[in-house]
C-alpha cells in the first residue's frame, strides 16, 4: 500500500480508529484505475466509506477529488476496478436508480434559461417519474420538503437566475434533497459563498447526517471541513495520503507535505478541531 | 405574462387571423367564390406554411434546449445548407427541374445529418459541443458548394438565392403532393416525439453533468434530438428552403408568454412558428410584385424584434 511506503497513517479498515466500522459500507472502492489520456490518475485506488459517515475529501488542485466524485456518481467510467454503492455493483444499476441513491451538488449551476426555483427543484424528482408521467402530490410534498430544509421555501416562486449565489445554491442543495437519496455528494458548494452561506450549509449537510445519510463533501477549505466532517480523505496526485479523523489529518506535517506550504496549525478554541492558518508575511 | 390560457388564447387566435390572410390576399387578388385553381395553391401554400413555421419553431427550441444555448437555431447542426446543396445538385444535373428537388435536398440532409453525427463522436460519445463545432463548419462548406453548383450548372443566382432563403411557392405535382402529405405527418410524429422529451430538455438546461446525476440519459436525449431535429429540418427544408429565424426568434417569443419550460415552449412554438410565418409569407408575396424570399421578410421582423429582446434583458 502506498500510505505504507510513505510512513503515514494507514487506512484499512481495522485500524481506522475513529470511524464506525460496524455499519455496512454505503461506497466502496476497490482496485479502481481511471485517467485522463495516456497517465493514470487513480492507479489501483481504494476506499471505504460506511453509511453514515460525514467524510471531507481535502487535497490541492488536480488531486483528482472531482475525478472521485464523477467516478462514484457514475458520470465518470473506471478503466478498471469496481465502484460499489450499497454493496451493488455501479456498472449494473441504472442511471435513474443511481438519481434515487445518490444527489449531486456540483461546484457551477449555470441555468440557460431562467426558470421558476420550485421547477428547479422538481427536477429533482426526475429519477421518479416515468416518461409521460406529470408530478404528483407526492412529489410536490418532497419540493415543499427539501425547500424548508434548506430554508428556501421563501424563493419558491422567484427566477433562479435573479437568486443570490448562496441561495442559488441551496435551491441546487434542495433539488439533490428532492432525490430523497442516501448518499449526498457536495463539490466544491461552498467555495463561492460567503462565510455566513458556507455555516448554513455546512450546519444542513451536519443535520442530513444526524438523520442518517452519507455525506461526501469535497472541499478546499481546510478548516471548514475540520469543523464538520466525521472523516476526513486527503488527496494527493490520486492517492489517498490520509483518511482518519481531522485531529490526524489536518496535521501540519501532511499538510506541509501534500501542499507544500508551512501552516500553522492549531485548536478551534470551543470544539478543539484543528484549524489551518497561513504564515504571516513580512511587511 | 404568466397566464397560460391568455397567451394560448393569443396564439391559436394568431394562427387563425394569419391562416385566414393567407387564404384571402394573393396577388391573384382577394378570393371570392368561383376561384378554386387559385384557391387548390393557397390552401397548399397555407398547409406548407403551418408545416414548415410549426416543425421550424419546435426544432428550433429544441436546439436552444439541448444545446443550452439560447442563440441555437434549426439550422446551428448544419442540416438546412446540407438540403440545399442535395436539392441544387438535383436541379444542376437532372432534367426534370423542381419536381425531385425536395428528394434531392432531404438525401442531402441525411448525408450532412451523418456526416456531422460521425464528426461529433468521440469514443463513442456525442458532446452538444461537438454537433455545434461540426454543424458550423459544414454549414460553411454546403454553402459555398451549393454557389459553386450553381455557377457551373450556369444556372441562375436566383435560384440559389431562393433555395438558401427560402419561399413557400413549392411546385407541387401529382408525386410531390404526396411526397408533402408524407412530410406532414411524419411532422406531426416528430413534433409529437420531441414534445414527450420536454422534462429532459429542462433538466438538461442545467448543464449535462448534472442532467446525468439527475437520472436523464443525456447521451440519449441528445442523439434522439438531433436525429428527429435534422430529419424534420431536412424534410421541410427540401420543399420550402432554409427560411431563418422563425426557429431562432419564435421560441424566445413563446418564452416570454409562458415561461421556459418546454412542455409549454414546445407546443407554443408550434402554433407561434406556423402564424408567424404565415403572416411573414403574406407580406412576402404581396410587398413586391413576384414575392421576396422569406428570409428577407422573417429577418426585417426579427432582427428589431430580436436586438428589442437582447435589450430588455439587458
Amino acid at each position: 500500500m502506498n500510505e505504507r511506503d510513505r510512513g503515514l497513517p494507514p487506512l484499512s479498515a481495522e485500524e481506522n480508529g475513529g470511524c464506525t466500522r460496524s455499519v455496512r459500507s454505503t461506497i466502496q472502492l476497490s482496485g479502481l484505475s481511471f485517467g485522463y489520456g495516456e497517465r493514470l490518475l487513480f492507479d489501483g485506488f481504494n476506499l471505504d466509506v460506511a453509511a453514515g459517515d460525514f467524510l471531507g475529501v481535502i487535497g490541492p488542485n488536480g488531486a483528482g477529488k472531482s475525478t472521485l466524485l464523477k467516478l462514484v456518481a457514475g458520470l465518470l467510467r473506471p478503466s478498471r476496478g469496481s465502484v460499489r454503492i450499497l454493496e451493488r455493483e455501479l456498472r449494473g444499476l441504472g442511471r435513474r436508480e443511481v438519481a434515487r441513491t445518490i444527489g449531486v451538488v456540483l461546484q457551477e449551476n449555470p441555468f440557460a434559461f431562467d426558470y421558476c426555483v420550485s421547477d428547479v427543484v422538481m427536477m429533482g424528482r426526475n429519477p421518479y417519474l416515468g416518461r409521460f408521467q406529470s408530478p404528483g402530490r407526492r412529489d410536490r410534498e418532497a419540493v415543499s420538503a427539501a425547500l424548508e430544509f434548506v430554508d428556501a421555501a421563501f424563493l419558491r416562486d422567484k427566477r433562479i437566475n435573479s437568486i443570490s449565489a448562496g441561495e442559488r445554491q441551496r435551491v441546487v442543495l434542495a433539488r439533490a434533497l428532492a432525490q430523497e437519496p442516501l448518499i449526498l455528494m457536495l463539490d466544491e458548494a461552498t467555495s463561492h459563498l460567503d462565510i455566513a452561506h458556507q455555516r448554513l450549509i455546512a450546519r444542513i449537510l451536519s443535520e442530513l447526517n444526524r438523520q442518517g445519510k452519507t455525506i461526501v463533501f469535497l472541499s478546499h477549505d481546510l478548516n471548514l471541513a475540520a469543523l464538520y466532517c466525521s472523516r476526513v480523505l486527503l488527496l494527493h496526485r490520486g492517492k489517498a495520503v490520509a483518511c482518519d479523523v481531522p485531529e490526524r489529518v489536518i496535521t501540519a506535517e501532511l499538510i506541509r507535505s501534500v501542499y507544500g506550504v508551512e501552516p500553522i496549525v492549531t485548536r478551534h478554541p470551543q470544539t478543539g478541531r484543528p484549524q489551518v492558518m497561513l504564515p504571516g508575511e513580512k511587511h | 405574462m404568466r397566464r397560460p390560457s391568455v397567451g394560448w388564447a393569443g396564439l391559436v387566435l394568431l394562427l387563425l387571423c394569419a391562416s385566414a390572410l393567407s387564404i384571402a390576399v394573393g396577388p391573384g387578388g382577394i378570393t371570392g367564390a368561383g376561384m378554386s385553381p387559385v384557391m387548390n395553391l393557397r390552401l397548399l401554400r397555407l398547409a406548407l406554411g403551418i408545416v414548415a413555421g410549426g416543425v421550424l419553431a419546435v426544432v428550433g427550441a429544441s436546439l436552444q434546449g439541448l444545446l443550452q444555448n439560447p442563440l441555437a437555431d434549426p439550422f446551428t447542426m448544419g442540416v438546412a445548407s446540407g438540403a440545399a446543396l442535395g436539392a441544387s445538385l438535383t436541379l444542376v444535373l437532372g432534367r426534370t427541374a423542381g419536381a425531385f428537388a425536395p428528394v434531392g435536398g432531404f438525401v442531402g440532409a441525411l448525408v450532412t445529418m451523418l456526416v456531422v453525427y460521425a464528426l461529433a463522436r468521440v469514443r463513442g460519445r456525442v458532446t452538444v459541443t461537438g454537433l455545434v463545432l461540426a454543424g458550423v463548419i459544414m454549414s460553411f462548406l454546403f454553402s459555398s458548394l451549393v454557389m459553386l453548383a450553381m455557377i457551373l450548372g450556369r444556372r441562375t443566382l436566383g435560384e440559389a438565392i431562393y433555395m438558401m432563403m427560402g419561399h413557400l411557392g413549392a411546385l407541387f405535382t401529382g408525386t410531390t403532393v404526396w411526397l408533402f402529405v408524407a412530410v406532414a405527418a411524419l411532422s406531426v410524429a416528430g413534433c409529437a416525439w420531441l414534445f414527450s422529451m420536454s422534462r429532459s430538455l429542462d433538466i438538461m438546461s442545467s448543464g449535462e453533468e448534472a442532467a446525468e446525476t439527475l437520472g436523464v440519459d443525456t447521451q440519449r436525449v441528445t442523439k434522439t434530438v438531433f436525429v428527429i431535429s435534422s430529419v424534420l429540418v431536412g424534410m421541410v427544408v427540401s420543399f420550402t428552403g432554409a427560411i431563418s429565424f422563425i426557429g431562432l426568434v419564435v421560441p424566445h417569443l413563446v418564452r416570454m408568454l409562458f415561461g421556459p419550460e418546454h412542455r409549454r415552449v414546445l407546443p407554443g412554438s408550434l402554433v407561434a412558428g406556423a402564424g408567424i410565418l404565415l403572416l411573414s409569407d403574406v407580406l412576402a408575396r404581396n410587398i413586391v410584385p413576384g414575392g421576396l424570399p422569406l428570409s428577407i421578410v422573417t429577418a426585417l421582423v426579427g432582427v428589431p424584434f430580436f436586438i428589442y429582446l437582447l435589450r430588455s434583458r439587458l
